[in-house]
């Protein structure tokens, strides 16, 4: 269509045979984000002037948070673990539920292209939904506390970590996989032992980068009742004890420093 | 003894790869399988081991009609034929003996399947398999840290794991420098003769498949042109077998495709 409107460049040799250079589509790639980023700003009502006059307020709030209530932090401990004990359990339990996933939504393991295309709009179904929402529809499930989180976090790493299984899967040398069929193994011990030992690294390396994000979300699913330090933070602020928050921020943000940290020491070794 | 009896395969898309393929390969011997990329050399040697099923005829190893095997008989079948291959086809990501033991793999117990642990004995078979082609010292390194012809010694030393009454070689020097191709095909030679296992080669290197083969296979077009003894090829035989017209003429191709190329 491009290339009608604007025909491609005419190359002719000294020796008389001609190439085809095709028209750049630079130009109409820059209009049309040019023209979204007008239209975002537009719907949005994004103000410089009121970013640029209100911006103190946020150090003002950062100003009250400081110096943190040391003496709160005994009281954090309980539902620090459980924050932490959310996330590792739930990415335990996603991670492994997200291998049989990615082996359905696997073009080149499996053959049967229902299955497949069910596992993979099961997998993006759960991708769009938020890890709040799935939280918040928990808790109506299970009750208020920490195990509706663990089935957030849950849902989501399987989304997540399936997702980027998969697509290793996919792209993975099919070679051994033909290797270890024409040994006489079936199609699931090829996977076994052609398709595991490829993709193993990445997949503990993507697991523990989920693990890291999961952390984070964990700390947020208080608000809606899901157990861990959100809760904490949702009771400080509504009393405006905001040395409190301070407190459970600066330990929040200790604890995923260091859980990061560890993290991307081994997933280094991993790659 | 395997037998084509008026084999014929044609792809689902509509394809003719073989058509009326009749040969007969006995216990021992050596055939070099020659002819242009396209003409269904790689086809022809994958419908044995029912890589490829046939679409027409009938194909037998040792009175076994293949085509007629299902599942598990499949998977009995490829266990007597080793199969070696262009690209090596290795994990490269582990250990050399590990490669060669998953030769063993099919008939472990489920538990020794989750786990990957083998028994002494396998590794000590699988070292074996190891020396007889040579890379006996390098039975704990890793894949990757091989070269090419040490990559493909191993491949080897896995189908020979399997102790195997027929190897299949697609292109196994296609990847290789001169060099390492002779000590490959050496390999090849050693194993014919000392084994008495069935070799049946695809190979390009027409010169190299005359040294090593008994006996060259030659097909054009999904048809077998010629068949017979290495020494009674001559050059008028070559190039009937690499003759032009049609489209699996790769010179052909080739002009086609540079009359279309489009520079980015």
């Amino acid at each position: 269509m491009y290339d009608k409107i604007f025909p491609p460049k005419r190359i002719v040799l000294p020796s008389g045979k001609t190439v085809l250079q095709r028209r750049t589509r630079v130009p109409l790639i820059v209009l049309l984000l040019a023209a979204a980023v007008a239209w975002s700003v537009q719907l949005t009502e994004f103000n410089l002037h009121m970013l640029v006059t209100r911006i103190g307020e946020f150090f003002k709030f950062i100003g009250d948070m400081t110096p943190p209530r040391w003496d709160y932090l005994p009281h954090l401990w309980r539902a620090l673990a459980a924050t932490l004990q959310m996330s590792l359990l739930g990415s335990m339990l996603g991670s492994l539920l997200a291998l049989p996933m990615a082996v359905a939504a696997s073009t080149n393991i499996i053959r049967n292209r229902a299955l497949v295309s069910l596992a993979k709009i099961v997998l993006s179904l759960l991708r769009t939904l938020p890890t709040l929402v799935t939280a918040l529809i928990a808790t109506f499930v299970f009750g208020l506390g920490p195990m509706a989180g663990v089935v957030a976090i849950m849902l989501f790493t399987v989304s997540y970590v399936g997702k980027l299984l998969y697509e290793q899967i996919e792209n993975i040398d099919m070679g051994p996989f033909e290797a270890m069929e024409s040994i006489g193994m079936t199609r699931l011990e090829a996977f076994r032992y052609a398709v595991i030992p490829q993709v193993l690294p990445s997949y503990l390396s993507t697991s523990l980068f989920c693990f890291e994000g999961n952390v984070r979300y964990a700390s947020i699913l208080g608000y809606v009742g899901a157990g861990g330090v959100g809760l904490l933070i949702n009771e400080n602020i509504g009393w405006r004890d905001y040395g409190g928050v301070g407190m459970i921020i600066t330990a929040l943000i200790v604890t995923v420093y260091v859980i990061e940290t560890v993290s991307e020491h081994f997933r280094k070794k991993l790659i | 003894m395997i037998a084509f009896i008026n084999v014929d395969k044609t792809y689902a898309n509509g394809t003719a790869a073989l058509s009326q393929i009749n040969l007969k390969i006995g216990k021992g011997e050596f055939v070099a399988v020659i002819g242009l990329s396209g003409a269904g050399k790689s086809t022809l040697i994958r419908c044995i081991n029912r890589m490829h099923d046939i679409t027409g005829g009938q194909l037998n190893v040792d009175g076994i009609d293949v085509s007629k095997l299902r599942g598990k008989q499949v998977r009995r079948l490829r266990r007597r034929i080793g199969m070696i291959f262009q690209s090596f086809n290795l994990v490269t990501r582990t250990s050399v003996i590990n490669n060669v033991l998953v030769s063993f793999a099919p008939d472990l117990p489920m538990w020794r399947k989750l786990t990957g642990i083998y028994t002494r004995d396998q590794k000590l078979k699988a070292l074996e398999a190891l020396e007889k082609v040579g890379i006996l010292d390098k039975a704990f390194v890793r894949v990757d840290q091989l070269s090419g012809g040490q990559q493909q010694r191993v491949a080897l030393a896995r189908t020979l794991a399997q102790s195997p009454d027929i190897i299949l070689a697609d292109e196994p020097i296609a990847s290789l420098d001169p060099v390492t191709s002779k000590m490959v095909m050496d390999d090849f030679k050693r194993i014919n003769q000392d084994m008495n296992i069935t070799v049946i080669m695809n190979i390009h290197h027409v010169e190299v498949a005359l040294d090593y083969a008994d006996r060259i296979i030659g097909v054009r077009k999904g048809a077998v042109v010629f068949d017979g003894p290495s020494g009674k090829v001559t050059q008028e035989i070559l190039d009937y077998i690499y003759g032009g017209g049609g489209p699996n003429d790769e010179a052909a191709a080739s002009l086609e495709e540079e009359r279309s190329t489009h520079v980015r």
